[in-house]
């Protein structure tokens, strides 16, 4: 945690100026982010170095909430304007980023209205989140009104799986393997690693200027136009790590740990030319591929875990 | 005479039926890593063959965590995580034929659904932050208090299990 914060006054102005300039880059390059992505590959390696000494000092996260109060104090002017540290966003600002994220998302696709099972989901959900590496977030979930097959998560603790894959459940275990797989994104902060390179890559090419510094709608602008980046794949290797976890946290939770597997056999038997798994398919690697390398990982691990429940009496019906 | 050449047209139409039922009486599975074959479901039982990753395989029997299958070099208990059930998607045409013959084929089913957009990449991009929504996920959180009880509820005890690592030269 120290070492990237010895100097706070420094930091502060470095936030400042960074900020600005991501503000500029947004208003100027909105239709074309990836510009700044073909600059230079040094940067981008300074960046990806930044953005993994900043996550592995956060583990901590009230003393990443103190620190953003203090730099934020420190440089606005006035108080209401809205910030946002990238280099080294605080718990808040990863809910407030996931909150727009998930916000946009329920603007495609609405909660299902079914009070029973949004609170059911939340049940399971929030008891494995408990045995994850975060347990503090203001965990949520939801199931949203559409007939595909996927499961979204955003920073700060957002989740999201769709009516469709949820009729594809068929006992408690199997909802705790994918909700634990979303978890595992937030814990993680896959999608924030991924927004943090590129604010902080068009930063550091300098294409910003400190003109637009007071802009307040900086985080909507930095998730792009309405819930695109929902759509948008995580490296390969961020999935594999969230099947890994994901199974882990439901198995630690209690359940019968072949939930997640299950959910990925029945995936792949799905014909790839259905529209329902267009996106899902897009965006992550066949289902076969993420149970062979499960398969790998798992080895001989779960010989012994003979207990897990499955819970399927208590499974909830959609209606 | 008529009589009995309606009840020959419904018996012939009966027996692909018949047919379909019998050959998936053994669950078609492929390999998913290439693993030993066991003469039980345990991990230190004897080995009695062996297949490779991409082979066919038949199921023959679930048993907890254990499958017993027919492959090419004999047969035996496998993990159930070394095995795909089903056909390869490769060969996963009769879906396909199914859903053009009910209609389904192309229209897929998110539009279906009324009032509701969808999930395609124009779809999502055209979204619009919904904050009444939002607050109504927001409203369902819960406590990790009220996790545990409803844990509890279901008998569900957590467990030590170590987070599960990257496997080098795994199949990634």
């Amino acid at each position: 945690m120290s070492a990237n914060q010895t100097s706070p006054s420094k930091s502060s102005t470095q936030q400042f100026r960074l900020i600005s300039i991501v503000v500029a880059g947004m208003l100027g390059f909105t239709s074309s982010q990836s510009v700044a992505f073909d600059f230079k590959g040094a940067l981008k390696d300074a960046v990806e170095k930044e953005i993994s000494q900043q996550s592995e000092g956060s583990t901590a996260p009230t003393n990443a909430v103190s620190t953003t109060e203090s730099a934020k104090s420190n440089n606005s002017t006035a108080s209401s304007e809205a910030t946002f540290n990238w280099k080294n966003p605080s718990t808040a600002e990863e809910i407030t980023l996931g909150r727009e994220i998930a916000g946009n998302l329920l603007g495609a696709a609405p909660l299902v209205k079914d009070a029973a099972l949004q609170k059911y989901v939340n049940s399971v959900g929030r008891w494995v989140a408990s045995q994850s590496e975060r347990p503090e977030l203001p965990w949520r979930f939801g199931v949203i009104e559409s007939e595909d097959l996927n499961a979204f998560a955003a920073p700060g603790g957002y989740i999201m799986l769709t009516k469709g894959l949820y009729r594809k459940l068929q006992n408690e275990a199997q909802l705790a393997g994918v909700l634990g797989h979303e978890i595992a994104h937030v814990v993680k902060k896959h999608q924030l690693k991924v927004l943090q390179k590129q604010q902080l890559l068009n930063i550091g090419a300098g294409l910003l200027s400190d003109k637009y510094a007071k802009d307040n709608a900086m985080i909507s602008k930095a998730i792009g136009s309405g819930a695109e980046i929902s759509a948008r794949s995580l490296d390969k290797s961020a999935e594999y790590e969230a099947d890994r976890l994901g199974l882990s946290y439901a198995t630690r939770a209690g359940y019968e740990p072949y939930g997640l597997t299950d959910v990925l056999q029945t995936l792949g038997q799905s014909n790839t030319s259905d529209a329902s798994v267009a996106l899902l398919f897009k965006t992550h690697p066949h289902p076969d591929e993420r149970l062979s390398a499960l398969s790998e990982s798992v080895g001989g691990q779960l010989d012994k875990m003979t207990n897990g429940k499955t819970l399927e009496k208590r499974f909830y019906l959609l209606k | 005479m008529k009589h009995y050449l309606k009840q020959l047209l419904i018996a012939g139409s009966l027996i692909p039926i018949l047919y379909v039922g019998m050959s998936s009486a053994a669950e078609k599975a492929s390999a998913l890593k290439n693993d030993s074959l066991r003469t039980e479901p345990y991990a230190d039982a004897k080995i009695s063959g062996s297949f490779v990753r991409g082979e066919s395989l038949e199921i023959i029997k679930k048993q907890g965590a254990w499958l017993q299958v027919k492959a090419k070099k004999g047969s035996g208990w496998v993990r159930l995580l070394s095995v795909k059930r089903g056909v390869t998607a490769s060969s996963n045409q009769a879906a396909g034929v199914l859903a053009v013959a009910s209609g389904r084929a192309g229209t897929g089913q998110v539009v279906s659904t009324t009032g509701v957009r969808g999930l395609s990449e124009q779809e999502l991009k055209a979204a619009k932050f919904n904050e009444e929504e939002v607050k109504t996920l927001e409203s369902y959180t819960l406590s990790a208090e009220k996790g545990r009880a409803f844990a509890k509820a279901g008998n569900l005890n957590s467990v030590a299990f170590k987070n599960l690592k990257e496997v080098k030269g795994g199949a990634q």
